[in-house]
């Protein structure tokens, strides 16, 4: 880019600080606040004490913090193979020649996505609900009133009850984000294969699959960080219970810090989700990396990196010879 | 008469061939249908079923309403006390104005860290891109200790600061990468012409960023209409709620009158199914090109 254009400090100055005060503001701020709060015994009034680690040791014992992270955990594998299995699933039968209104599966199928949480939760309040609930109804329907329960008093299954919603709401989402991916794999690879004779389930294991990783890859992580967060569809249908057996992580900070006010420990506890949150999101991206790639592509990648930083510090040590020279002369 | 066998076991094989892709097209496109159908039938279900009075729907859930009737729209449009309106109200000013100023800072910044060099260029834009790996309902907590503390929750412009903070990360991302793509050329003209930077930033660069910017407002406009966990901790006046916390303290009032709730609940997401199924090529075009770019 030409000097001249390259406008003053102040004017870029001028356009950044009101944009980086108001993010450092929102966001860092909050969290040295978290940390700094959760070093002490504070239930929200005037006077707060210094306890030292005690909120941690406390957290570390906490058993129903880390069902909540387990609970997490669960819903993010559950949400792993149901929205993006079945989104994946639902890509090849859009895919194929034989699918008539394409556009208004993918119109109808995103359409879910765009609802809030919260009116995603009530529908499938309604839907669950004992006496006017359609999943009793379609069980009376069928004949079988035995099954029908209250749907959402249930501990040992409400995990799965909580999640369906969620994923019922992505399978859309994740279809058309891979639906993007599979369009832009040229029509004459799956031809040539169609043409050597492949069947639909092996083009799509060999041929579509691997193609499309990388898109899998983000719809993967996009789904760990959305299920990492979950919270919204669980305050609507449960608020973490019967008991504790469908709490999630957010809903229980939000509990502790605002049901019995008990900030500091709130603090203490949005640090713990932060730092596993941070951990799961970034274990997993590691572990993707490397089941991914082989040991060809590693070495390759190593070898890359390595030309790389051999290059910059070419440049470098000529840049200094450069200066050197200049200020012999 | 060997090439009659051939042509005879041909013609077969091609006839159950068609058979046989029939079947499979019935069974895809079934599928499909029955897919299509579990993700539009809620909607179709709340659309009818708030045709009911409430003793008609306790009677039969599924069963279209015999005589229709708008009284629940009625009830709950005329009932200054449910709030409803005003929970809209509020939502469309906090969208518009958060998505406005999303949009801008978005271009501002992703600008001015893709094209100039500063001291401060690389550390700004680690930190903005650090804001996407934060999981943001760990800031639940210390953003309402924060906001109570310095006297900014519960006002109508409270909600602005962390929905336009927490879009920044992905936006800035999104326009910085779509103006590294920009030729230089187009500045180096306008500074040659003698336009002076604001100008050539707002107009001739804002132009050409125009459909990275529509994808940034697509994104944001359903991320900020549906937001429910910062504005339940940071608003406490009822006139201040904003839709999803109107549909919560409105349940909570009548979760046994479904077909009221579900009145209640169609009519505040009118706008967004509207503007939806108006656009949504482009917005489905948009979401997409965000969720994978960031």
């Amino acid at each position: 880019m030409l000097k001249s254009i390259r406008p003053k400090n102040s004017v870029i100055a001028a356009y950044l600080i009101i944009p980086v005060a108001l993010y450092i503001f929102t966001v860092f701020a909050p969290l040295v606040a978290a940390l700094f709060y959760s070093f002490f015994e504070w239930k929200g009034g005037p006077t707060k004490t210094f306890n030292g680690l005690t909120n941690y040791t406390q957290l570390f014992n906490d058993e129903t913090f880390w069902t909540s992270f387990q609970h997490n955990l669960f819903l993010v594998a559950v949400c792993i193979v149901g929205q993006i299995g079945i989104a994946f699933i639902m890509v090849l039968l859009v895919n194929s020649k034989l699918t008539k209104w394409k556009g208004i599966h993918r119109t109808f199928g995103f359409f879910p996505s765009t609802i809030s949480a919260v009116c995603i939760g009530y529908i499938w309040l309604m839907i669950y609900d004992y006496n006017k609930g359609l999943l009793n109804w379609i069980l009376e329907a069928v004949g079988r009133e035995d099954a029908k329960k209250v749907w959402l008093n249930e501990p040992g299954i409400i995990m799965l009850l909580v999640s369906i919603p969620l994923i019922w709401q992505y399978i859309g989402y994740y279809m058309v984000i891979l639906l993007s991916a599979v369009s832009s794999i040229s029509t004459e690879v799956l031809e040539s294969a169609e043409i050597d004779g492949a069947t639909g389930i092996q083009r799509a294991r060999y041929i579509v699959l691997p193609l499309i990783k990388n898109t899998l890859l983000v719809c993967v992580t996009l789904c760990i960080a959305g299920n990492m967060k979950a919270f919204d569809n669980i305050y609507v249908m449960t608020k973490g219970g019967p008991g504790y057996s469908s709490m999630v992580m957010a809903m229980y900070g939000y509990k502790v810090s605002f049901e019995q006010s008990n900030l500091g420990y709130g603090s203490c506890i949005s640090v713990g989700i932060f730092v596993l949150a941070l951990a799961v999101i970034g274990g997993s991206q590691l572990l993707l990396n490397y089941f991914t790639t082989d040991k060809y592509d590693r070495d390759e990648q190593k070898r890359l990196k390595q030309i790389e930083k051999e290059r910059k510090q070419a440049i470098r040590l000529r840049a200094k010879a450069a200066k050197g020279g200049s200020a012999n002369v | 008469m060997s090439k009659e066998m051939v042509m005879t076991k041909v013609e077969d094989r091609s006839a159950t061939g068609r058979v046989k892709k029939g079947i499979l097209s019935v069974i895809i496109n079934a599928v499909l249908m029955v897919f299509s159908l579990t993700c539009i039938f809620p909607l179709i279900w709340m659309l009818y079923s708030s045709l009911k009075e409430k003793r008609v729907f306790n009677a039969d859930i599924v069963g279209l309403p015999k005589d229709p009737t708008l009284a629940n729209y009625i009830k709950i449009l005329s009932n200054k006390d449910y709030n409803l309106m005003q929970t809209m109200w509020n939502s469309l000013r906090t969208t518009v104005i958060s998505v406005f100023l999303i949009v801008l800072i978005a271009f501002v910044v992703g600008y001015i860290l893709a094209r100039i060099d500063f001291a401060l260029n690389k550390p700004l834009y680690v930190m903005f891109l650090m804001g996407m790996l934060i999981p943001i309902h760990s800031l639940m907590v210390p953003i309402y200790i924060i906001f109570s503390r310095t006297g900014l929750s519960n006002h109508w412009y409270t909600l602005l600061l962390p929905y336009v903070a927490f879009a920044l990360p992905m936006s800035i991302f999104l326009v910085q990468g779509y103006v590294k793509g920009i030729p230089v050329e187009l500045e180096e003209a306008a500074a040659i012409d003698g336009s002076t930077f604001s100008k050539t930033l707002f107009g001739i660069i804002l132009p050409v960023c125009k459909p990275i910017l529509v994808t940034v407002a697509i994104i944001n406009v359903f991320s900020c209409w549906n937001e429910f966990s910062f504005a339940l901790i940071l608003l406490k006046d009822l006139a201040l709620y904003t839709v999803p916390l109107g549909l919560k303290q409105f349940t909570g009032q009548f979760n046994s009158d479904y077909p009221k709730i579900m009145a209640a609940m169609l009519l505040t997401m009118s706008p967004i199914v509207v503007f939806y199924f108006a656009f949504s090529k482009q917005i489905i075009k948009g979401m997409v090109a965000g969720a994978v770019k960031g």
